[in-house]
């Protein structure tokens, strides 16, 4: 090996690619831009300005940021559901007035100033509402327009009561309280602003009104087609942003117990700028109130800080317009290019030397040679099915395979020219075995282990495992189980290949090479599931062997078969029979002479098997070339392998013509013939084999001979 | 993105390749066309008086309606080029570096023993093609890979002796003399050029293609024959050097990440993944080492029109064209045929 291969092995190797791929595919790291910059303003401000960090400053400062807030949460609703509020400034002052002149000209109660501040809010917000949603306007141009009036209403109200205000004689403790007191060290603004956004994220993220307005921010049509009243949905984030918006008036109002003419100026740009720097999508759809939050503190401590540091109204404004701009941009050209980076990061690959192999080329003289024989085989199903992984036959001889529609095709014996849909399930239904009762058990890729009665109940057994502790993705999940089996006391082992793609991606496992392939075990006594192997690449086919002792299962991209010991001395452990094969084995499954069918899904090439040496070429590969142009192993070419226990190779049978049967993911031998799956193909072959006991079924060596 | 010029420094551009669009819009007129004759190998035809001349590793036959073709003289080595010139005279390059005329050996200049192709001018000189001093014919893969620029393009007076008119080209593979130049194919650049008194000049680029050789046709323009599809893989081993060094030392030629006469002949070819066979079809449209074209140029050598053979043909491997009593022939050198078909 030289050097230069030695670093590589090491740098692909060792250095964890994958996992940015993985964080990157995570909706959190949408958050970790604002909140990057939420610490570096923190940062930057407190270390500035002395006594940032003083109780009292932080407590003046945090009751101004509690209605920020409030304002603020109220806004990022609007803009989840699609629209735009610019009115919430005129709606904060109008309410502020409603409770100051309900409280001082009128000489109400304070709870009366708060329901009229609510109801000013209520109003305000209905009628943005109804315009936008109802009546459709744009949402932009309305909310202006009622920016504007409100705003001509506050002023003109301002100007004929302001002096009665501030002359009446009005005073309650409870006002005061609201305004000045504490509870907890925590003020009432913050207070108020906190519980609601507690509970306004619960209801975004798990309650059904929240959905509908994620759904309906994320596309409207699609909202609509799903049965969501968008209209109403629209017009509920509006009422919602105005009573926001009015319950934070009220507090500046018990605050400064009063009015002036510039209460509320500019908020509208402040919280629309919080919410954007936060990362709310201006669009819809994407957000959350914990971003809104983040966007309020980073807003109010510049503006805060740079008026303390002595700078004007000129170079605040300023700042929060160069602010606007850049949060606008980065969230545009993010979710415009995030899955770009996704594609171009994900594919990780690993440094694997592959072994020296015997030839399969007819005439080698290797046990491998392969051949020509099963393009004689007899098509079933041919041009109606496709992708049967697996096949299996019950029984009465009746054959049953998956299909990638998700369904499980009955063929009706003895000639298997009628069929019909045993059972949907969905998913990619790929590895088939019968169970003691007769219930087909099917090992469906992107779903997990199900179960179909023979009265055709769907039933789920098994979607996970125990996560691992490291990982980034949540690997409980099964993303792509492959085939089973099942042992004598009802336990079923059963493989799931990888964690790193989705079942319908298999064979881009392949370019990555990384080994994340699984060997499972789902105990039906408690229904729970176990991860017994780890850190395979790609584990495929499960087969039980004779005795039931032990279990055979394949490793496709390194191309072996290992023994997994169930009972004996070696309980527990995993052992290497065959290894460095020309192909890539498949499913695995019990042959009538006591020896093992395997398949082969495809053959190595010279070529691809040194870009497995090349991980560098391989990544910027998959960067730099679209995908129908990557390198893959030769899945064009496969076949049947039998072996026996103690892993020699006794026969092969190929397709070399490529027609019938190119790629070979299972095989099933049934009273001396053999049946062929192929995960690509659009047939099931039936191929008669030679010498073969005829009355043999794989029912009866599982189950025993029924009478 | 804006930021992809920064980007590329580090990642590489994106490789493409011209789209078979305009005038290489797709079709299956090589796949559709009559099989003139069964010839394994079939590789240079020409016209030699009212003879039918083709060649056949190291056979040369003379095809005819009527009959199988006949072969008609045996060399010591391939054959890799031939050209008839207005009086009959048969000039023949082998793939051992030498060059027979009417039988009689023709002294080359030390250099010259890669011949690919062959032309008589109107004025009676020849032409002669030299893909690479590194390499013969038969190495043309390697040539490729190593990434050479070391063909060139040579002359020959009547009745003077063989110059140089231009090197430095990446695999001349096709002659056409017209005046006092030529228009020669250069096919590792995926261009034709103009070689004469003021130097090489580009004259058709971006080809979708490795083009091969060039004949007249009648009407004026010219037929030039494609003899693999650009692979964007391929393109891009090229790029990587320890891949496709490593992969020249250790793997077997016919098995390499490279332009091929023919392919999909044994399992161990790399297998790109639009060419995987799903649902019992081989996708035309797949990324392929192989095919056949065609393509019909006009008298200012632009593309008219053209014939394919795609990924899922096997009329690959299309190395000469030549018309001849209005019929277009082709020699098909991956399908081991000559088709005929109606001249476009």
């Amino acid at each position: 090996m030289t050097f230069r291969e030695r670093l590589q092995a090491w740098r692909y190797n060792f250095v964890p690619d994958h996992v940015i791929g993985e964080i990157l595919s995570k909706r959190w790291t949408d958050n970790a831009i604002p909140f990057i910059a939420l610490v570096v303003t923190v940062a930057t401000f407190g270390s500035l300005i002395p006594g940032f960090f003083k109780l009292y400053s932080l407590q003046e400062s945090t009751r101004q940021l509690g209605e920020f807030s409030l304002v603020v949460i109220g806004l990022t609703v609007v803009m989840l559901g699609g629209g735009i509020d610019l009115a919430v400034g005129s709606i904060f002052a109008l309410s502020a007035f409603a409770a100051v002149s309900t409280f001082f000209i009128l000489e109400q109660p304070v709870w009366v100033a708060l329901a009229a501040s609510l109801g000013t809010g209520l109003i305000c917000g209905a009628i943005n509402g109804y315009l936008i949603g109802f009546l459709r306007l744009r949402a932009f141009i309305t909310t202006l327009v009622t920016f504007i009036i409100g705003r001509a209403l506050y002023d003109i109200l301002v100007v004929a009561y302001g002096s009665q205000i501030q002359m009446s004689m009005a005073s309650s403790d409870t006002w005061d309280f609201i305004g000045d007191g504490t509870v907890l060290g925590l003020s009432v603004p913050v207070l108020s602003a906190l519980i609601l956004a507690v509970i306004v994220h619960i209801a975004l993220t798990r309650s059904r009104p929240g959905w509908h307005v994620l759904a309906v921010g994320g596309s409207r049509r699609s909202a609509h087609n799903a049965g969501i009243r968008v209209r109403q949905t629209v017009f509920l984030t509006y009422v919602f942003s105005g009573l926001c918006a009015a319950a934070a008036g009220f507090l500046i109002a018990t605050r400064l117990s009063g009015a002036g003419p510039g209460t509320g100026l500019g908020l509208e740009i402040l919280a629309l700028t919080a919410a954007v720097v936060g990362g709310n999508s201006l669009g819809g759809g994407r957000g959350s109130v914990v971003k809104g939050l983040m966007g309020a503190v980073i807003v109010l401590v510049m503006t805060n800080g740079l008026i303390r540091l002595g700078y004007g109204t000129g170079t605040n404004q300023m700042v929060l317009g160069i602010l606007l701009a850049v949060a606008v941009t980065i969230d545009i050209r993010w979710l415009k290019n995030r899955h770009k980076v996704l594609n171009e990061v994900y594919v990780a690959p690993v440094y694997l030397r592959m072994g020296e192999t015997q030839s399969a080329v007819p005439g080698s003289g290797t046990p491998f040679e392969l051949n020509n024989r099963l393009s004689a085989a007899d098509p079933i199903g041919l041009g109606e099915l496709e992708g049967p992984e697996d096949v299996i036959l019950d029984r009465e001889d009746n054959l049953y395979c998956g299909t990638r529609h998700g369904e499980i095709v009955r063929f009706f014996a003895p000639d298997y020219s009628r069929s019909e849909v045993f059972a949907h399930i969905g998913g990619f239904p790929l590895g088939l075995a019968f169970d003691k009762s007769g219930n087909l058990l099917s090992c469906v890729g992107a779903m997990g282990l199900y179960s179909i009665s023979p009265q055709r109940e769907v039933r789920k057994l098994s979607a996970e495992t125990r996560r691992t502790f490291t990982s980034v993705v949540d690997d409980a999940v099964l993303r792509d189980p492959n085939d089973l089996d099942i042992a004598p006391d009802g336990k079923v082992y059963f493989t799931d290949s990888t964690k790193r793609y989705d079942a319908y991606d298999w064979a881009l496992d392949s370019i990555e090479n990384r080994a994340t392939g699984r060997l499972l075990v789902y105990d039906p006594k408690d229904g729970s599931t176990r991860t017994l192997l780890d850190g395979y690449r790609y584990t495929n086919g499960v087969c039980m062997a004779h005795d039931n002792k032990s279990l055979f299962f394949c490793e496709s991209w390194a191309c072996r078969i290992h023994r997994y010991w169930l009972e004996g001395p070696k309980a527990g452990t995993a052992e290497c029979v065959i290894r460095d094969m020309p192909g890539y084995p498949d499913n695995v499954n019990r042959a009538s002479d006591g020896s093992y069918w395997m398949a082969w899904l495809g053959m190595r090439t010279p070529s691809f098997d040194l870009s497995l040496r090349h991980p560098g070429m391989r990544k910027r590969m998959a960067r730099r070339l679209p995908q129908d142009d990557w390198l893959f192993p030769n899945i064009n070419t496969g076949g049947v392998v039998k072996f026996t226990e103690a892993g020699e190779i006794v026969a092969t049978l190929g397709d070399l013509s490529g027609q019938a049967h190119p790629s070979v993911t299972s095989m099933r031998e049934h009273k001396g013939y053999l049946y062929i799956g192929g995960i690509l193909n659009n047939r099931v072959g039936r191929y008669r084999i030679e010498g073969a006991d005829t009355g043999w079924t794989g029912n009866d060596s599982y189950w025993g001979v029924r009478s | 993105m804006i930021l992809d010029p920064i980007l590329d420094i580090f990642r590489g551009r994106a490789i493409t390749i011209p789209p078979p669009d305009g005038a290489f819009h797709p079709n299956t007129a090589l796949d559709d066309a009559k099989a003139f004759a069964e010839l394994p190998d079939a590789d240079n035809l020409c016209r030699a008086g009212d003879r039918l001349l083709a060649s056949s590793n190291d056979g040369l036959y003379a095809l005819s309606d009527e009959r199988a073709p006949d072969r008609i003289e045996t060399f010591p080595a391939a054959i890799t080029a031939l050209a008839a010139s207005a009086d009959g005279t048969l000039a023949v390059a082998l793939d051992d570096g030498t060059l027979t005329e009417a039988g009689a050996t023709v002294e080359l200049p030390s250099g010259v023993g890669c011949i690919t192709a062959l032309a008589y001018a109107p004025d009676g000189s020849l032409w002669l093609a030299n893909g690479s001093d590194r390499h013969s014919v038969s190495g043309w893969v390697a040539d490729l890979m190593e990434k050479n620029a070391a063909g060139s393009v040579w002359r020959r007076a009547p009745g003077g002796s063989l110059t140089r008119v231009a090197d430095g080209l990446e695999w001349p593979y096709g002659l056409l003399p017209d005046g006092d130049g030529a228009v020669v194919a250069e096919s590792w650049r995926h261009r034709l050029v103009r070689v004469g008194t003021n130097g090489v000049r580009p004259v058709l680029e971006h080809l979708p293609g490795y083009p091969a050789r060039l004949s007249p046709a009648a009407g004026g323009g010219a037929w030039l024959a494609i003899f693999a599809p650009r692979n964007r893989l391929i393109e891009f081993v090229l790029q990587e050097k320890h891949y496709r060094h490593d992969m020249m030392a250790s793997v077997p030629r016919e098995f390499w990440i490279a332009p091929a006469l023919s392919s999909g002949n044994s399992f161990l070819e790399p297998l790109q993944c639009g060419a995987i066979r799903s649902m019992g079809v081989h996708k035309a449209w797949s990324p392929s080492r192989s095919g056949g074209f065609v393509v019909r140029l006009d008298a200012d050598l632009v593309p008219r029109s053209s014939l394919h053979s795609r990924a899922n043909g096997h009329r690959h491997g299309t190395t000469s064209v030549i018309e001849s009593g209005g019929r277009l022939l082709v020699a098909s050198r991956g399908g081991n045929c000559v088709l005929a078909g109606e001249a476009l």
